[in-house]
C-alpha cells in the first residue's frame, strides 16, 4: 500500500511554511498560539500542547480535512501520532516543586491530565474530534521518525485511513534546566498521511510518497540498509542531532546535507517530523529525490531513517 | 488470524513473576501498603501498591521503573528461549504512562543525576539485550494493550517475532494530583464496589513475546487481535460510547460475539467515574449475556499499575485461560447499580474451564484498548 504526505503544518518562529524549513525568515518572535488558533481551549494546556494545536489546525487544513464548519471526513478515520520528549516537563517540574514546597494540597487539579505524557495526543484528538487510534511516542532522537513509522503501520494495518503525525518541543526553563542548557525549537510540525487510495478518493493531492523506514544501532548502518531497500541514491539528506558524535564525511558523500537543528534548535522528538515536512517544502520547489531523513547517531540508542519520494518518484 | 505467546514475564507488589503473581492473586493476596517512596508529611494519602525495592524506607532512586522492565522482559525472552544478549532487529514495544519522569522528579528535587537519554527506555534496552528496535509508548493506562496492537499490526505486517511490555512506578506528582481529585484518601482499591473510594497508584512490569510461528515453543495462549480507539471526548472523564465502541470492534477484529467470551477481565481503577462508565458499556454490548462470562478486576490487588496494567493483566488472563482458574476482586462486597447481572468473582478464586477471555484498558484522554484472547489447546 503506497502511503502519501497529504497535508503538512509548519509552526516554528522562523518557519511558517514547508519551503520555510528550507528557507528560514530572519529572527523572528516566539509563536504566539493565539494568534494562530484562538484563545479559547487554551487555558490550562501546556506549552506543548498548545503549539501542538497550531501545526495541527493547520495540517489538516492544508489536508482539505477541516474547514470552518469542522471536520470533513469521519473522525473515527483519522488517527493521531504526536511524538514529544520534552512535552510535559513543565508540568511535572512545577507540580513536584509545590508538593515540596507546600505539600500536595496545594496542587492545581488542573495538572492532572498534563502529569500524563499522553497529553498532547489525546488533547489533540479531543479540540479536533479524531477519534481513530491515539498514540503518543517519547522515544528519545529517533521519536519522530519512529511517529511516521506508526502512522504508516496503523494505515497499512486498517486501523485508520489518515493520521495526523505531530512533533513538537517546547522551551521553557524547565528543558533548558534538564537538557543542560540547550533551547529546543519551541514550536511544532505536523503532517497529514494517508493511504494513496484515501486521498485519490477524495480528491486530495500527495505531497510526497513516504518510502522504506529502518532502524537499528548505528547511523552508518541504518544508511546502508536504507540504501539497499530504497534503491536510488539520496538527492538531499537530512542530518540527525549530531550533539557529542559527528556525522563523519565518509557517509553519503557527496549527498547534500541538511541540518536543521543548526537553524531552528534541539528537535529532539520533533525532529523527525521537521525533517518529512521540511521534504515535502524542497519537493514543492522542486527538488528531486529521493530524500533521506535520518535521526539518532551513534551515540543515541539507535538511529532511524526514512526514503522520502517526491509525487514523480511514487 | 491468532498471535501465539511464546514468553511471559511478570513484576509486581504481589509477586515477583508470573508464578508468583497469579499464585498470590488467586490466593486473594493485595499488595497494598503504608506509602514507602514518599515522604507521608506531603501528603494526605498514605497508601500504594508499591514493588519493596528501595534502598531503605523511605529512600527513593532513579530508574526504578527501568529496572522493573528490564526484568520483566527478561524473563518473558528468556521463557520464549530467544537468546536475550542479542535482540537485534526484534521489535520491543513499551508501553508506559509515566516512563522515567519520577527520575526527572529526583533530579528536580533532589539533585540526582539524570541524563535525557534514560528519559526512555531505548538506551537501557539496548545496554541490556543489544536491542535496537526498541519504542516508548506514553500512552497513558491503555499504554500496555496499545503496545500490543501496535505488535499484533507488526506480525500482520511480516515480522516474527515482537516484545510487548509495559512498565510503570508511582510519580510523586501523579499520586499527589490524584489526592485533588479524590475527596477521601482511599486506603485500598474496591472496583465496582458502591463503597469505593477512588484509585491508588501501583507498580509493575510485564512482558510478552508474541511469535509469528511458535517454532515448538511451549505457547502460553492466543491474542487473536486488540482494538484500540479514542473517545475525543474529555481529557480524565471516559466515556462510555467510546469504550463500548472498542469493545464491539474486538469483538468483530477478534471473530467472537458476547456469549462467546467465558472470562472479562475488566479495567476496574475503582475510580467512581471509570467504574461507572466500564460497567454501562459493558452492559450495553453484553445485553442479554452479561451474566455469561466471568468477571475478575485485578487492580483489588495490585493497585492501578498504569501503563502496566494492560500487560499485567494480559499474563494473568492467559493463566486463567490455561488453568481454568480466576483470581477473585478483593474488596468488592456490594457491587454499583451498573455492574447488575454480571458474575463477578469474589470471595475465593473461581474454577471453570475457560476457553476465549477479553482484556479491557482504558487511559486518560479516552484511549481505549480491547483485547481477545484464547487459551492455546
Amino acid at each position: 500500500m503506497t502511503v502519501v504526505v497529504s497535508g503538512v503544518g509548519v509552526v516554528l518562529p522562523r518557519a511558517r511554511s514547508a519551503p520555510e524549513l528550507m528557507a528560514p525568515v530572519a529572527e523572528a518572535p516566539p509563536v504566539e498560539p493565539k494568534d494562530l488558533v484562538g484563545r479559547k481551549g487554551l487555558r490550562y494546556k501546556d506549552r506543548a500542547t498548545q503549539l501542538a494545536y497550531c501545526a495541527a489546525d493547520a495540517a489538516l487544513r492544508h489536508a482539505g480535512l477541516l474547514d470552518d464548519g469542522g471536520l470533513r471526513v469521519p473522525g473515527g478515520s483519522i488517527a493521531v501520532v504526536a511524538s514529544s520528549n520534552y512535552g510535559n516537563l513543565d508540568t511535572i517540574c512545577r507540580a513536584i516543586d509545590t508538593i515540596a514546597e507546600q505539600t500536595a494540597a496545594a496542587g492545581s487539579a488542573m495538572d492532572l491530565p498534563n502529569a500524563s505524557s499522553n497529553v498532547i495526543a489525546s488533547s489533540v484528538a479531543i479540540r479536533f474530534g479524531l477519534r481513530g487510534p491515539n498514540l503518543m511516542l517519547c522515544n528519545g532522537a529517533t521519536s519522530g521518525l519512529d511517529a511516521v513509522h506508526w502512522a504508516a503501520t496503523l494505515i497499512r494495518g486498517g486501523r485508520a485511513s489518515r493520521a495526523l503525525v505531530l512533533g513538537v518541543e517546547p522551551d521553557n526553563e524547565s528543558v533548558r534546566a534538564f537538557t543542560g542548557g540547550a533551547r529546543t525549537i519551541d514550536g511544532a510540525a505536523a503532517l497529514v498521511v494517508e493511504s494513496g487510495e484515501s486521498a485519490a478518493e477524495r480528491g486530495a493531492s500527495a505531497s510526497a510518497v513516504l518510502g522504506d523506514y529502518v532502524r537499528g544501532a548505528g547511523l552508518g548502518r541504518t544508511l546502508e540498509r536504507l540504501a539497499r531497500t530504497a534503491g536510488d541514491r539520496p538527492a538531499l539528506w537530512h542530518l540527525p542531532e549530531q550533539r557529542a558524535a559527528a556525522v563523519p564525511d565518509t557517509l553519503l558523500e557527496g549527498v547534500d546535507r541538511h541540518d536543521l537543528a543548526e537553524v531552528f534548535g534541539l528537535g529532539s522528538g520533533a525532529l523527525g517530523v521537521l525533517q518529512c515536512a521540511a521534504a515535502v517544502g524542497w519537493f514543492a520547489q522542486g527538488g528531486a529525490g529521493p530524500v533521506y531523513a535520518t535521526a539518532g547517531t551513534d551515540a543515541d540508542d539507535a538511529s532511524a531513517g526514512l526514503a522520502l519520494h517526491g509525487r514523480a518518484g511514487a | 488470524m491468532s498471535w501465539a505467546v511464546t514468553g511471559m514475564g511478570a513484576v509486581a507488589g504481589v509477586g515477583g513473576d508470573v508464578d508468583e503473581l497469579f499464585h498470590n492473586l488467586c490466593a486473594g493476596r493485595s499488595g497494598v501498603a503504608e506509602l514507602r517512596g514518599f515522604d507521608h508529611a506531603l501528603h494526605t494519602a498514605h497508601h500504594a501498591y508499591e514493588v519493596d525495592n528501595r534502598p531503605a524506607p523511605g529512600v527513593d532512586v532513579t530508574r526504578r521503573a527501568t529496572g522493573l522492565l528490564l526484568d520483566a522482559v527478561g524473563q518473558a525472552v528468556r521463557d520464549a528461549g530467544l537468546d536475550e544478549s542479542d535482540l537485534s532487529g526484534v521489535p520491543v514495544l513499551v508501553g508506559t504512562g509515566l516512563r522515567e519522569l519520577r527520575s526527572v522528579e529526583l533530579w528536580r528535587t533532589q539533585g540526582a543525576e539524570f541524563p535525557a537519554a534514560e528519559l526512555h527506555f531505548g538506551t537501557a534496552l539496548r545496554e541490556a539485550f543489544q536491542a535496537d528496535d526498541t519504542h516508548t509508548l506514553s500512552n497513558a493506562c491503555s499504554a500496555g494493550l496499545y503496545a500490543l496492537a501496535l505488535g499484533v499490526d507488526l506480525l500482520a505486517q511480516g515480522a516474527d517475532t515482537v516484545v510487548v511490555a509495559g512498565v510503570d512506578v508511582l510519580t510523586e506528582t501523579m499520586y499527589g494530583l490524584l489526592e485533588r481529585v479524590q475527596p477521601v484518601p482511599p486506603t485500598r482499591v474496591r472496583p465496582f464496589d458502591r463503597d469505593r473510594d477512588g484509585v491508588l497508584m501501583g507498580e509493575g512490569a510485564a512482558a510478552v513475546v508474541l511469535s509469528r510461528v511458535p517454532g515448538g515453543r511451549p505457547v502460553h495462549g492466543l491474542v487473536r487481535d486488540v482494538a484500540v480507539n479514542c473517545d475525543a471526548f474529555h481529557v480524565t472523564a471516559p466515556d462510555p460510547a467510546g469504550i463500548a465502541e472498542a469493545i464491539r470492534e474486538a469483538h468483530s477484529r477478534g471473530g467472537v460475539k458476547p456469549a462467546d467470551i467465558d472470562l472479562l477481565m475488566v479495567h476496574g481503577t475503582g475510580t467512581l467515574l471509570n467504574d461507572e462508565a466500564e460497567a454501562t458499556a459493558l452492559a450495553d454490548v453484553f445485553g442479554p449475556d452479561r451474566d455469561k462470562p466471568l468477571v475478575t478486576a485485578t487492580k483489588s490487588m495490585t493497585g492501578h499499575t498504569s501503563g502496566a496494567s494492560g500487560l499485567l493483566n494480559l499474563v494473568v488472563t492467559l493463566r486463567c485461560l490455561a488453568e481454568g482458574r480466576v483470581p477473585p476482586t478483593v474488596g468488592l462486597d456490594d457491587p454499583v447499580d451498573e455492574a447488575e447481572g454480571f458474575r463477578f468473582v469474589t470471595g475465593e478464586a473461581a474454577h471453570r474451564p475457560l476457553t476465549v477471555a477479553q482484556l479491557n484498558a482504558f487511559g486518560f484522554g479516552g484511549i481505549n484498548a480491547v483485547a481477545i484472547l484464547e487459551a492455546a489447546r
